[in-house]
């Protein structure tokens, strides 16, 4: 049945958004953090800033490998 | 006559891309997070590339909404020309008059007006209908402003930064999002890619099989595909310089967190639903998008009945455009001048949208079909109440003077 389908678009919609909002949303205030003036180790948060907006990118793209029917074959 | 159906809509899917490019490119315009030639480009680009994604909404429209027929095909060539000159004459008038529409939807009003005046209401498979077209199209929205909700929720509750000892509000430092909103963007028009182009190559495999030069129940070939791509990126990119000089003219206030949570939600909403085969209106979407994330943030109030008048402009879309690809299959089964007329008549008022588009100012209105929804939700700005607070407690001070005075006089 085609609601099923529709529960499907539904959770995979709110499933990808959320996760890529998520770490997009941590990676921006991980580097505002990091911009505080007294910090302790700026470095360390600014690197995992990167990280998140890496996975982020990564997320993205595992998604869009999902759905090209290309890669599935 | 199938050459001919092939051009219009090749033409259908050039003003699909001029129209949409708005949509996706608008914000991060506006928040000057990139340059509008480069963003315009991009779009392009992009659109192209999600053109050559997925075919599963291209079979969707060849195979699954009109019946090709097991005893013979029912369908001809005549027919789909007349549901398409109906969904653009359908789109003209809607654009002239201003109304909120979808051009996705007058392509299938229109296509099955003519399918049951053409050949009769068997030809349409009206559960494949309901399935594919009519619940995606009022639920895709509705899950893409839940899941707009959602994030907005998630980005503001994320990045809000408080002193942990004096609990004050520090700077939040948000512009992360303006950056990301480059991204978002380009995944808003890539999924418009994936979704409208393919409408276009469903509907010239469609002609391809009622002509009977494809087998039915097949995909789209790569010739249709590369074309249907084609149109839509130069339409993107052709319809972007209309918007680069509109820009400025007061668009909706939209923050930057809060666009990156609207098109990640638009972006994720239509590709999945692209996957599955589902022909949805990007435009509708991305308006579920903005709404939903204008009630994420904080202090927002809907209008409702703006929110009602956009849908009911949604509804009213489908069977007006049926009425019209009905008409024009009637005129066409008269024969050939039928057929002349209805070219003429098509292709006439193609001419006038052009001439009169290049005449008449363009406002942001018709640039961005998105910006009615962006205004149905109120933010109610701390200057704003504080400004009508002052108005009214003025008011109340004028109208107390005055009974002051009045009474005044009668004593006197």
């Amino acid at each position: 049945m085609k609601w099923l389908e529709l529960l499907n678009v539904a959770v995979a919609t709110l499933v990808a958004a959320a996760t890529v909002v998520t770490l997009y949303s941590l990676g921006v205030r991980l580097t505002a953090i990091a911009a505080d003036a007294q910090q302790t180790s700026p470095g360390v948060k600014r690197s995992f800033a990167y990280l998140c907006f890496g996975l982020c990118g990564l997320a993205v793209l595992a998604g869009l490998y999902l759905i090209i029917p290309y890669f599935s074959k | 006559m199938v050459a001919l159906v092939i051009a219009l809509a090749l033409f259908f899917d050039f003003t699909n891309g001029f129209h949409d490019t708005a949509n996706a490119m608008a914000t991060p315009i506006a928040t000057g997070a990139i340059k509008p030639k480069t963003a315009v480009a991009l779009a392009a680009v992009l659109n192209l590339v999600g053109a050559f994604l997925s075919t599963e909404v291209a079979k969707t429209v060849s195979g699954g909404i009109i019946r090709e027929g097991s005893g013979g095909v029912q369908i001809t060539p005549e027919i789909i020309f007349a549901g398409l000159m109906g969904a653009v004459l359908w789109n003209m008038i809607t654009w002239l008059k201003g109304l909120p529409s979808s051009s996705s939807h007058a392509l299938f009003g229109g296509l099955i007006g003519a399918a049951v005046v053409g050949a009769g209401f068997s030809s349409v498979n009206f559960e494949s209908l309901v399935q594919k077209v009519i619940l995606p199209a009022v639920f895709a929205p509705v899950i893409a402003g839940l899941a707009a909700y959602v994030c907005t929720r998630l980005a503001y509750a994320l990045t809000a930064r408080h002193d942990p000892e004096t609990g004050t509000k520090l700077t939040q430092k948000r512009g992360g999002f303006r950056t990301g909103q480059v991204f978002t963007s380009s995944l808003v028009a890539l999924a418009h890619g994936t979704n409208d182009a393919q409408k276009t190559m469903g509907i010239i495999t469609l002609v391809l099989i009622a002509a009977g030069s494809q087998a039915p129940g097949s995909g789209p070939q790569l010739w249709v595909i590369t074309a249907c791509a084609l149109a839509i990126a130069v339409g993107t990119y052709a319809g972007g310089w209309r918007i680069i000089r509109t820009m400025g003219s007061g668009l909706t206030e939209v923050k930057p967190a809060q666009g990156f949570a609207a098109e990640t939600s638009t972006a994720s909403a239509i590709l999945a639903s692209s996957h599955l085969g589902f022909a949805l209106s990007t435009t509708q979407v991305a308006s579920g998008s903005v709404i939903g994330s204008g009630m994420g943030r904080r202090g927002t109030t809907v209008r409702w009945n703006l929110v009602g008048k956009i849908a009911l402009g949604w509804l009213f879309t489908l069977p007006a455009a049926g009425v019209v690809g009905a008409l024009t299959a009637l005129l066409v089964k008269t024969g050939a001048v039928g057929v002349l007329i209805a070219a003429v008549a098509g292709s006439a008022a193609v001419l006038f949208m052009f001439f009169y588009s290049r005449k008449s100012s363009v406002s942001h209105q018709n640039a961005v079909e998105v910006e009615e929804a962006g205004q149905a939700v109120r933010f109610a700005k701390k200057k704003a109440r504080a400004e009508a607070k002052a108005k009214a407690k003025a008011e109340a001070q004028a109208r107390a003077d005055a009974r002051a005075n009045n009474t005044k006089e009668n004593r006197r």
